[in-house]
């Protein structure tokens, strides 16, 4: 569908083509949260052991907080979607039942967000008065 | 599932639950994570915590982003989407159908949603209270020859008893409306200005066993002095102008039961529409104990009674207390039986047959329930009708799709879309022809109905949009998804014999139900008739009733104690003066319809034991009562002046005097209330109350002094008698309203559901044949559609228009013939159980089963005819052509 289309125009008269509506009215999906951020980091961190278990643990350990399972395998199947990480299907082990790994990692677009999200900051900290942290301190 | 065999094996109850809801591609692997947790879990921090954690992730797994969707997983959303596209376009390509069906089914639908709006309204009756659950009122069964007989009104002792003797009574209160003598409404004036209301009086817990709210003041502190009362806020408003200036006011009550300066000391919502319990201004049952020397005692019924059960408590096993208080209290009652029913049961379930609930109004609810369903049904075959009727042009859409490789069930999703839709456009519709009429449906049910705005209407309607398009569509997704596509492909339709049969057995149904419903209208309007016209023994034409609204004292209340009733004297003497009036008379409550006085402990010569406990009718009446009713005299006299007749002088009726035994009853003496009351004269029996009730043994008791007065007015008179009587009240009765009513209108009033249910069903019922007829209509283009090529034959074969006119109506009139057959039995017994109910009745002669029948024939060949003609002109040629 050409991009010419898209007007007001066209949805009053197609009222049915709700998909129209998401490309019009969503927001690109490229800024990250908090959680979704962290995710993706701890998945480059554990290169290639990164899945459900693992990743849980290494975000506890380090950023010292309980994370469900619901909560992290939402954000993981999300950021999956969104393009950010990308799954493999690993093996089973006795220990999981024989049950499948899905093992995470992150693709060159999620590289990019993080990389976008980082400068972001740093420019955020070089804007900030050089006293302002001794201050607070 | 296969899961390691260790000593703490996983419980299985968290996976279960996981795999029904989680999506299929997300399952596996986050089974493989939960597990590999527990199993750690289990041995850092032992079984039990692991399995709490584990159902907490499980529980925390249940989000949208999990949770997998109920339909298949099909490209849903561009399917509903060419669904209702086909849809539309059907719509736009048979305009005709789509109306029919589109009237038919918001025409049901109004009918329905109307229905169901009143029965909701009967439902809610009295429910408000907040105690509803455990409210109830106390009933007492006497035992009489003619099998035990119900009353609501109880001793007045008894609602304190109930409170303080047993535990399991939270609270109880005595309401009187004061019956027992006179009307409710008293005059309450406040510097010169007065207003009538309506009154109550009430012990003390009143206004926590009911809920009417109370705006301001103190409630309970009003119901226990009696310098105090509590008055609605409209009463407030129309003589305040606002609550808050009402406040502590005083007020002046004028009523001939009691009157005297009150402090206005609580203010309450007016009781809503939905109550039984209605009232302006409510005092204390003290006066009720102050004003009548007997009220106080054991021995007399003078209030109802309500209380509330504690929570938990079995009325069943509950009620044998509650007769044995009262038995208790006072050896009469020992005959008869106490329970408690439900206070809000009393509306719907207030008919007591034999000391045993034998429903009331219920059974209107249940007939409107059932005539809504059978209208909603009638609509939906019309649908189904119409929908497969013309099946011919889309069986090819059919076929190509079936070929292209449509499921059959994506092909019966398509036909419930577009009935869906079609459900709703009609509900829509529905709604808005339900709003018009309501004003018009409110006037003839005598209900104050709007269409509530809030969610579970809402949710209402749309599981009635939904479960009408379910139903209506049902048949055609089911049946038109089912062929065969190389059959339809190849131009000819599938075999036809059992599928027409169908089609021919929904109008027969179709027909039954409009038929059932007709016989049923011209039954009850002709019993209404019949009714209306009845002679009932006594002549209730060109009478008129009325309250006199003065003090009349008798002699259980204030005659003894020198008070005198002079005024009312001369105020009778007058009005028999008056020109115009023939007779007049007086009784001391009610008339002869309803709130007949009853009489017990009659004792005769050679009576036996069980007659003792029987209880008479016993008005008690004036001179000229017998005159001014038109009731036939059998022998003896009716009560005179010249004869000075006192109280102890009594008139029986036939069924009375046959009752006692009495050979000759002029003359001989009967036992009552302690004194020996001489039979002065005998009148013929009559029909009292609705003809709903059996003729009972009467006797009639004398006393002047009572203050329902009765005027039998000279016919043709009645323009110029009624001004005078007006002046005259006016005379005796300054700024008093002369509110009167003809005793043929109260008698009439009797039959006041009866003559609603009967001009609603009325409109019912002239929907469902509008809504069947659409349906025969929709059969008549069916049948056109596939007789067509045997129709071009036989024109060709050389028959003529009007034979294959004959041809065609033959078809229909057999179906029609059909319902007549089925509904013909179905409603001679209906009708005849209803008619049973009635003491008299009309007989169910033919005639009532024939006229409907003829009427719905030519009805059916009326609505057919132009679809025959038409049939009936068709180009042979083209017809023929077409293969």
């Amino acid at each position: 569908m050409p991009q010419t289309k898209l007007g007001l125009d066209f949805i009053l008269k197609n009222p049915l083509h709700l998909q129209y509506y998401k490309i019009v009215f969503m927001k690109k999906g490229s800024k990250l949260g908090e959680f979704e951020e962290i995710v993706i980091l701890t998945v480059g961190i554990l290169g290639d052991n990164a899945y459900g278990v693992t990743i849980k643990d290494e975000i506890e350990d380090r950023v010292r907080r309980e994370v469900s399972v619901g909560a992290l395998q939402t954000t993981l199947r999300r950021l999956e979607k969104k393009g950010f990480l990308s799954a493999k299907q690993g093996d089973g082990s006795a220990s999981r039942g024989g049950r499948p790994k899905l093992y995470f990692s992150i693709t060159p677009y999620g590289k990019k967000a993080i990389q976008e999200s980082r400068d972001v900051r740093n420019s955020l900290w070089d804007a900030l008065p050089p006293g302002l942290l001794n201050e607070i301190a | 599932m296969k899961l390691p065999k260790t000593m703490n094996a996983p419980p299985k109850w968290p996976f279960r639950l996981l795999k029904l809801f989680c999506r299929k591609e997300y399952h596996l692997d986050i089974e493989g994570d939960l597990l590999e947790l527990y199993e750690r879990r289990v041995q850092r921090l032992g079984p039990k915590k692991a399995k709490q954690k584990l159902w907490k992730d499980v529980i925390f797994l249940f989000r949208p982003s999990m949770i997998r969707s109920i339909l298949p997983d099909l490209n849903t959303s561009p399917m509903l989407k060419h669904h209702l596209q086909m849809a539309f376009r059907h719509i736009s390509r048979d305009k005709t159908s789509f109306l029919i069906n589109l009237i038919g089914l918001s025409v049901g639908l109004t009918a329905v949603l109307l229905i169901l709006l009143w029965v909701q309204d009967e439902w809610q009756y009295d429910k408000f209270h907040t105690k509803d659950d455990r409210l109830y009122s106390v009933y007492q069964n006497y035992d009489r020859p003619t099998g035990a007989h119900t009353t609501v009104r109880t001793p007045t002792p008894l609602a304190t008893a109930l409170a303080e003797e047993l535990p399991e009574v939270e609270q109880a209160v005595a309401v009187n409306d004061f019956f027992q003598w006179r009307n409710s409404l008293g005059l309450l004036s406040k510097d010169g200005e007065s207003v009538e209301a309506k009154a109550l009086m009430a012990s003390h817990d009143f206004f926590e066993v009911f809920s009417f709210d109370v705006l301001t003041g103190n409630s309970a502190m009003t119901m226990q002095r009696k310098d105090l009362i509590a008055i609605s806020d409209q009463l407030a408003k129309k003589l305040f102008g606002s609550t808050e200036e009402a406040l502590g006011k005083s007020l002046e009550w004028d009523h001939s039961g009691f009157k005297g300066l009150f402090q206005v000391s609580a203010i309450f919502s007016a009781p809503p529409q939905s109550s039984s319990l209605q009232f302006d201004v409510l005092f204390s049952i003290e006066h009720l104990l102050d004003n009548d020397r007997w009220a106080g005692n054991w021995t007399n019924n003078y209030v109802r009674t309500y209380f509330v059960l504690s929570p938990d408590t079995d009325i069943e096993s509950f009620n044998p207390k509650i007769d044995q208080l009262l038995s208790s209290k006072e050896e009469k009652y020992r005959s008869s039986l106490v329970f408690a029913e439900p206070f809000s049961d009393q509306y719907l379930y207030g008919r007591f047959e034999n000391g045993k609930v034998a429903g009331g109004r219920i059974a209107y609810v249940r007939l409107f329930l059932l005539l809504a369903a059978m209208i909603l049904i009638i609509a939906c075959i019309n649908f189904m009708n119409l929908s497969t009727a013309k099946a011919s042009i889309k069986m090819k859409e059919i076929g190509v799709k079936k070929t292209l490789g449509a499921s059959r069930s994506s092909l019966a999703t398509q036909f419930l879309t577009e009935s869906i839709l079609m459900a709703f456009m009609g509900i829509t519709l529905a709604l808005q022809l339900a709003y018009l009429l309501l004003p018009f449906f409110n006037r003839i049910a005598d209900k104050d109905i709007s269409i509530p705005i809030n969610p579970s209407f809402f949710t209402g309607t749309i599981v009635l949009g939904l479960a009408t398009g379910l139903i209506a569509g049902s048949y055609p997704a089911l049946y038109l998804s089912g062929f065969r596509p190389i059959t339809i492909l190849r131009g000819k339709l599938p075999s036809l014999f059992g599928e027409l049969w169908i089609r021919k057995g929904l109008v027969i149904f179709q027909f039954s139900l409009s038929l059932l419903l007709v016989t049923a209208l011209l039954v009850v309007n002709d019993q209404i008739q019949f009714i209306k016209e009845k002679q009932l023994g006594y002549d209730r034409d060109n009478v008129i009733s009325f309250q006199f609204k003065g003090e009349v004292y008798d002699n259980w209340s204030g005659l003894q104690d020198g008070k005198s009733n002079e005024t009312f004297y001369r105020f009778m003497e007058q009005l028999r003066k008056t020109p115009g009036i023939q007779t007049a008379s007086t009784i001391s409550f009610g008339n002869l319809l309803d709130k007949i006085a009853g009489q017990s402990g009659v004792s005769w010569k050679g009576q036996t034991e069980e007659e003792k406990g029987i209880s008479f009718k016993s008005p008690v009446v004036g001179y000229d009562f017998i005159e001014t009713m038109g009731i036939q005299l059998k022998e003896g006299r009716t009560f005179s002046p010249e004869f000075k007749d006192h109280y102890h002088r009594i008139m029986l009726n036939e069924s009375a005097v046959e009752l006692i035994g009495l050979d000759d009853p002029v003359g001989k003496t009967l036992r009552m209330n302690g004194g020996d009351c001489e039979i002065i004269g005998v009148v013929e029996n009559f029909q009292h109350g609705s003809l709903y009730d059996m003729i009972e043994p009467f006797i009639f008791r004398f006393d002047i002094n009572g203050g329902n007065v009765l005027a039998k007015i000279q016919s043709g008179t009645l323009a110029e008698t009624l001004p005078r009587l007006e002046e005259l009240h006016e005379e005796f009765l300054p700024g008093r309203a002369f509110e009167y009513t003809f005793l043929d209108e109260d008698y009439l009033a009797l039959y006041k559901s009866e003559s609603q249910v009967a001009i609603l069903s009325r409109y019912f019922a002239g929907l469902a044949i509008i809504v069947s007829c659409l349906g025969l209509f929709g059969l008549a283009v069916f049948t056109a559609e596939r007789r067509r090529k045997e129709i071009s034959v036989r024109k060709v074969l050389g028959a003529s228009i009007y034979s294959i006119m004959h041809l065609l109506s033959f078809s229909f009139t057999k179906v029609v013939l059909g319902a007549v057959l089925i509904a013909t039995p179905l409603a001679y017994w209906v009708s005849s159980n209803w008619l049973n109910n009635f003491s008299e009745g009309i007989s169910l002669s033919p005639y009532y089963l024939l006229v409907p029948s003829v009427s719905v024939l030519l009805l059916s060949w009326l609505t057919v005819s132009y679809q025959t003609y038409r049939a009936a002109k068709v180009n042979p040629s083209r017809a023929l052509q077409e293969q």
